[in-house]
């Protein structure tokens, strides 16, 4: 009785934050966790029913987690979750630096128009799909016709024959990733630099402190949880490659998959004949939860360290 | 008197100001070199397209690919109609929603924070899948062949809401609310008279991610419009760009006979750089508009005063 | 402050009531209706048909007139969506999974894939409707088109009568040939190209003489039993059906080291592995290359090339599950008029006003009438109502156009005859038990196919490699299981 009391209280006098979370908190229920229970089709043998979407779950027999076996059944099950794991690590370490290089660079930049103009123009990445920066790529890289290879023709070397040679391709797709990602994600760091209180420079100034002081003291403290934030949520996809770069930019060409197949293209590959809802359901789930214990784990040292910074 | 000022607070030396410069216009110039490629090869003619390949300076220069787009007319218009609207309502609702779910899960003395937080940080890792969410949408919420269907799931975000969430944590200290709530104000009223005017810098950086996020949205189309009438810019493009690509890709049917009658009706190379650049356009001028919000000097002092 | 508080609440309550009713709604399903008996001119059911292809402005206008007809006939009305090429797929993919009801969808083996759909029980099962309603369908199609669709002795759907063998040719630019006056006559295999692809290659800089995609394969001596995987029976199987490895095939092995030594003396583009084909076809850059033929092949390639074109054959027309279920159209399992449904598919493919009206659209508007059985599109039909023919149903009823020759449908029809069936004619996999293995196996054929088939890379070298590849990912398992099922498939035949 004493707890239903309590926990009545504690509603009440949370109420003005509860209605505050109530529309979102709707929302999740709605579009994210009704959806969830869908999840068990990752456990069973899929087949139809006349009877609709929930007698076909029900009528599905259970097969444990056979659905799972193919993410692990062969050697490459070693190379796509070592590609998907060494890419996305990258991705994130120089993600951060870059973006938040790159953030800083725009604050300082004297004339603010000029950095504005910068900065729009970083953003136009974002907006081509991969399909389309495949075409580029494809006309830089051309055996035959490409820029690259022209460029070494004329240079007096042999030219290279991209799509087969897997020795330029890691830093290819991580130049890549860099080029289209950096001028969105150095968006949210701009925004919190430009959010510091004033009064923090100038006083450091008057103490004499150079730029770099100011940018190591100042600003990076400042946008620290922040980073935390945002790498802790990068942790929580890096079972996760984006298909696009890794499936358009190589043109699924077969020579370079020791270095391009990453668990999102070998899925696809496997299932796109006979498009199995209960294996890439697994797929899914499996990134997932690696990704969440992931988080989980690092979520922890980082609440060892700064409670505040922590997601929760 | 006000940029003045703060060209003293950064106290930038000419020579790094020149070296930052170099840095970020060379980046900036790699980023647009692509964008100004589209636009040329959508005004190249497609005869020299084929004999050429891409060009820069192309033999023959051509309007005929955003004539036979604006030929086919209303479809286009209507398309971009679509777009806006769902994306300026959309991200209204999108930020009243993030900003106070963010808000609340921001505030120490909301016993539920982390509840809340953990809510919405699960749904970045899990997923129904795309059958259960499409269920959901159907045949729940009956969405199916309305507006809402592309709004609505677009709505919530929980890697916006947690960035929000720490906007507030960093921008706004404690003891403004405080202070405020001292002086009288509930915590709504301190949200909208305090939080939100210091928090200006995230709530554009979210409002411009909802917005994008709007405008290039075109899986839902794909799922849930059948109707033409509701059909946005981006999934006409991207309609078109898997079919391309399906059509060229599937063996089966490249090999035989029919594949040919097939690819006739599809839009030739030009016509697709020109609907990229038709639907990249509109929403790179409204960049600026949300770059307006990244101005310094909206400090807590300012507000105080 | 108070009042907005209350307000808040207020809103809180109804939000609150809101989803509670929304919920509740979702919770009562369509009731069942009993199919048989609804349905009559007077009250016609509605007749949802989802088909492939980039959607057209009149098709609900078309849709009214066909509505109005078929309304008349056999008390239904139609209801035409279409998706995309490439979205169709995706779409069909979720809305079977979800159960959402529909009536009739497009199915094929190379979208929403007719095999493995009808064992997931997408499809309603056919069998008994068309003894039933499907009496003209049955006469009118070729009956090696009704073996090859069924699927252990069931039929899913209705194939569209069209041309019902494949057949690859040698396709030669004409320019070319009358340039260097090569005589193609005299080349009946791949070996046999060689001097021709010399002879270009020697005359034309830039050009490179045989035409192949990541796609491309020459002709294969056997009858495979899933198109990505390796294993089959060979045409010429006296009736053992003993399946066996593509790549141990001394035909392949053979073409293989030749289209190795053909890339390496430059006829082949050098990213052909993963180029997509009809580029060089657009720009006349080419000499040969080896796609399926049809009747009249030839003159429909010189009319979209707009240059000369002429083939010959490189293999004879065999029948195979997959030439067969090339296009189809399927009842849903969730349909709540099969029936009707069946009746609608069986005057579709027999009445010759209808089939002409689904496919060109309505007279005076998309076409003009030339003759009895000849027609002249008008503009608008380019415009509003531009439909793919072969996923439409009956070719063989359809009117014919002013560059048709008159004998155009007799000629698909001697094309038809004279094919021979292939020997896994109606044997249809079941892989199910298998999943995981298949999956590697895709991703093995994915990686290697395209270099080997283009001969990028050196068949000594990478055959054995991806040989090794495919057993490890349990190929062996994979062919024993085949065997089984085709044994019982062999004995259930006799």
């Amino acid at each position: 009785m004493q707890t239903i009391k309590n926990i009545l209280r504690n509603i009440n006098q949370n109420r003005i934050f509860l209605i505050m979370v109530l529309p979102g908190a709707l929302w999740f229920l709605f579009f994210s966790y009704l959806p969830m229970f869908g999840t068990v089709i990752a456990f069973k043998d899929y087949r139809f029913s006349r009877d609709g979407f929930l007698a076909s779950l029900q009528q599905s027999e259970w097969v444990g987690f056979k659905n799972f076996e193919y993410l692990f059944s062969t050697n490459d099950a070693y190379v796509i979750t070592r590609n998907t794991i060494v890419y996305n690590v990258v991705f994130i370490v120089l993600g951060l630096i870059f973006a938040v290089g790159m953030a800083i660079i725009l604050s300082e930049i004297v004339n603010k128009r000029l950095a504005k103009v910068y900065q729009t123009g970083m953003f136009l990445p974002y907006f081509l799909s991969w399909v389309i920066v495949g075409y580029f790529t494809f006309s830089f890289l051309s055996v035959d016709k490409g820029v690259m290879n022209q460029l070494l023709t004329w240079m007096g070397k042999d030219p290279v024959s991209w799509y087969a040679d897997t020795t330029y391709w890691p830093y290819i797709l991580v130049f890549l990733n860099m080029w289209k990602g950096i001028g969105y994600s150095s968006v949210v760091y701009l925004a919190a630099i430009v959010g510091i209180d004033k009064t923090y420079y100038e006083a450091a100034m008057i103490d004499g402190a150079n730029k770099w002081q100011q940018i190591r003291n100042i600003t990076l403290p400042f946008i620290t949880p922040l980073i935390t934030i945002l790498t802790l949520l990068a942790i929580g996809r890096i079972f996760y490659a984006d298909f696009g770069l890794f499936y358009q930019i190589p043109r699924d060409s077969g020579p370079l998959y020791a270095v391009t197949n990453v668990i999102d293209t070998y899925v696809y590959r496997g299932l796109k004949a006979t498009g199995e809802i209960s294996m890439s359901t697994a797929a899914g789930l499996y990134q997932s939860l690696v990704g969440f214990v992931l988080v989980m784990t690092s979520n922890w040292v980082v609440r060892k360290f700064n409670k505040d910074n922590a997601l929760f | 008197m006000r940029t003045k000022k703060h060209r003293d607070v950064h106290h930038l030396s000419p020579g790094l100001n020149v070296l930052f410069n170099i840095i970020a216009g060379g980046f900036a110039l790699l980023c647009v070199f692509p964008f100004i490629f589209v636009i040329i090869i959508s005004l190249t003619s497609e005869a020299s397209l084929n004999k050429n390949g891409y060009a820069f300076w192309p033999e023959e220069w051509s309007f005929a690919a955003y004539e036979y787009i604006f030929k086919a007319g209303d479809q286009l218009l209507r398309s971009y109609g679509v777009t806006i609207m769902i994306t300026i309502v959309g991200t209204l609702i999108s930020l009243i929603v993030i900003a106070l779910y963010a808000y609340a899960i921001s505030r120490k003395n909301f016993t539920y924070r982390n509840f809340f937080s953990f809510i919405a940080f699960f749904t970045m890792l899990f997923n129904g899948g795309l059958v259960p969410t499409y269920m959901v949408v159907t045949q729940v919420l009956h969405l199916k062949d309305t507006v809402w269907a592309l709004i609505l799931p677009l709505i919530m975000n929980a890697f916006y809401v947690l960035i929000l969430r720490t906007f507030y944590n960093t921008t706004v200290p404690d003891a403004i609310i405080e202070s405020a709530k001292i002086d009288g104000a509930g915590e709504l009223r301190a949200f909208f008279t305090i939080v939100l005017p210091i928090s200006l810098p995230g709530i554009a950086t979210i409002g411009l991610f909802a917005t994008l996020g709007f405008w290039n949205d075109w899986f839902n189309a794909l799922l849930y419009i059948d109707n033409p009438a509701l059909v946005p810019l981006q999934s006409m493009l991207m309609r078109i760009e898997n079919s391309m690509q399906f059509l060229l890709s599937n063996a089966q049917l490249s090999s035989s006979g029919q594949s040919l009658e097939l690819l006739r009706t599809l839009p030739q190379e030009a016509t697709r750089m020109a609907l990229v650049v038709l639907a990249t356009v509109p929403i790179a001028c409204a960049y600026p508009f949300f770059q307006r919000y990244f101005v310094q000097g909206l400090t807590i002092g300012a507000v105080k005063e | 402050m108070a009042k907005a508080k209350k307000w808040l609440m207020m809103t809180f309550c109804l939000v609150m009531v809101a989803s509670l009713v929304l919920t509740g709604c979702g919770g009562n399903k369509n009731e069942a209706g009993s199919g048989a008996d609804a349905g009559t001119p007077e009250k016609p059911v509605e007749l949802v048909w989802y088909t492939i292809g980039t959607p057209q402005k009149d098709v609900d206008k078309v849709m009214e007139k066909v509505s109005e007809y078929t309304k008349e006939k056999i008390g239904v009305t139609i209801k035409m969506k279409m998706f995309d090429w490439g979205d169709y797929n995706q779409k069909m993919g979720v809305i079977a999974a979800s159960g959402e009801p529909y009536d009739i969808a497009f199915t094929c083996s190379w979208a929403f894939d007719y095999v493995t759909n009808a064992k997931k029980g997408a499809f309603y099962d056919l069998t008994e409707l068309v003894d039933k309603y499907g009496q003209g369908i049955k006469d009118a199609l070729h009956p090696s088109f009704l073996e090859g669709a069924k699927i252990d002795g069931k039929l899913y759907a209705i194939p569209v009568n069209k041309e019902l063998p494949a057949q690859k040719v040698f396709r030669y630019n004409k320019t070319l040939v009358d340039k260097y006056k090569l005589d193609v006559n005299s080349v009946k295999t791949l070996e046999d190209l060689e001097p021709l692809l010399a002879a270009v290659k020697k005359g034309e800089s830039g050009v490179y003489p045989l035409s192949a995609g990541k796609d491309f394969k020459f002709d294969l001596p056997m009858d495979l039993v899933n198109e990505n995987l390796p294993l089959g029976v060979r045409l010429d199987d006296k009736g053992d059906l003993k399946l066996q490895n593509l790549f141990e095939q001394p035909e392949v092995t053979k073409h293989l080291d030749t289209m190795f030594k053909y890339y390496k003396a430059g006829y082949l583009k050098q990213d052909a592995a993963t180029a997509t084909t009809g580029d060089e076809q657009k720009t006349g850059k080419w000499l040969v290359d080896m796609p399926q033929t049809q009747p009249f092949a030839d003159t429909m390639w010189t009319d979209s090339y707009g240059y000369g074109i002429e083939s010959h054959p490189a293999e004879d027309p065999y029948v195979y599950n997959w030439s067969v279920t090339g296009s189809m159209m399927g009842v849903s399992a969730n349909s709540k008029y099969p029936e009707k449904a069946m009746q609608f598919l069986n005057l579709l493919n027999t009445d010759k006003y209808l089939r002409n009206l689904v496919n060109n659209g309505i007279e005076g508007e998309h076409f003009k009438r030339l003759a009895e059985d000849r027609i002249e599109y008008l503009p608008a039909k380019q415009e509003g109502y531009d439909m793919p023919q072969f996923t439409l149903g009956n070719f063989f009823i359809l009117d014919k156009l002013p560059t048709d020759p008159d004998n155009k449908w007799d000629e698909f029809k001697k094309f038809n005859d004279a094919a021979k069936n292939a020997p896994l004619l109606g044997f249809n996999f079941d892989g199910s038990s298998l999943k995981t293995e298949i999956a590697a196996l895709q991703n093995v054929r994915e990686e290697f196919y395209p270099s080997i088939f283009t001969g990028s890379v050196d068949p000594k070298v990478y055959v054995p490699r991806m040989m090794e590849k495919l057993k490890a990912a349990g190929l062996d398992k994979v062919q024993a299981e085949m065997q089984t099922q085709l044994d019982a498939w062999k004995a259930s035949k006799k």
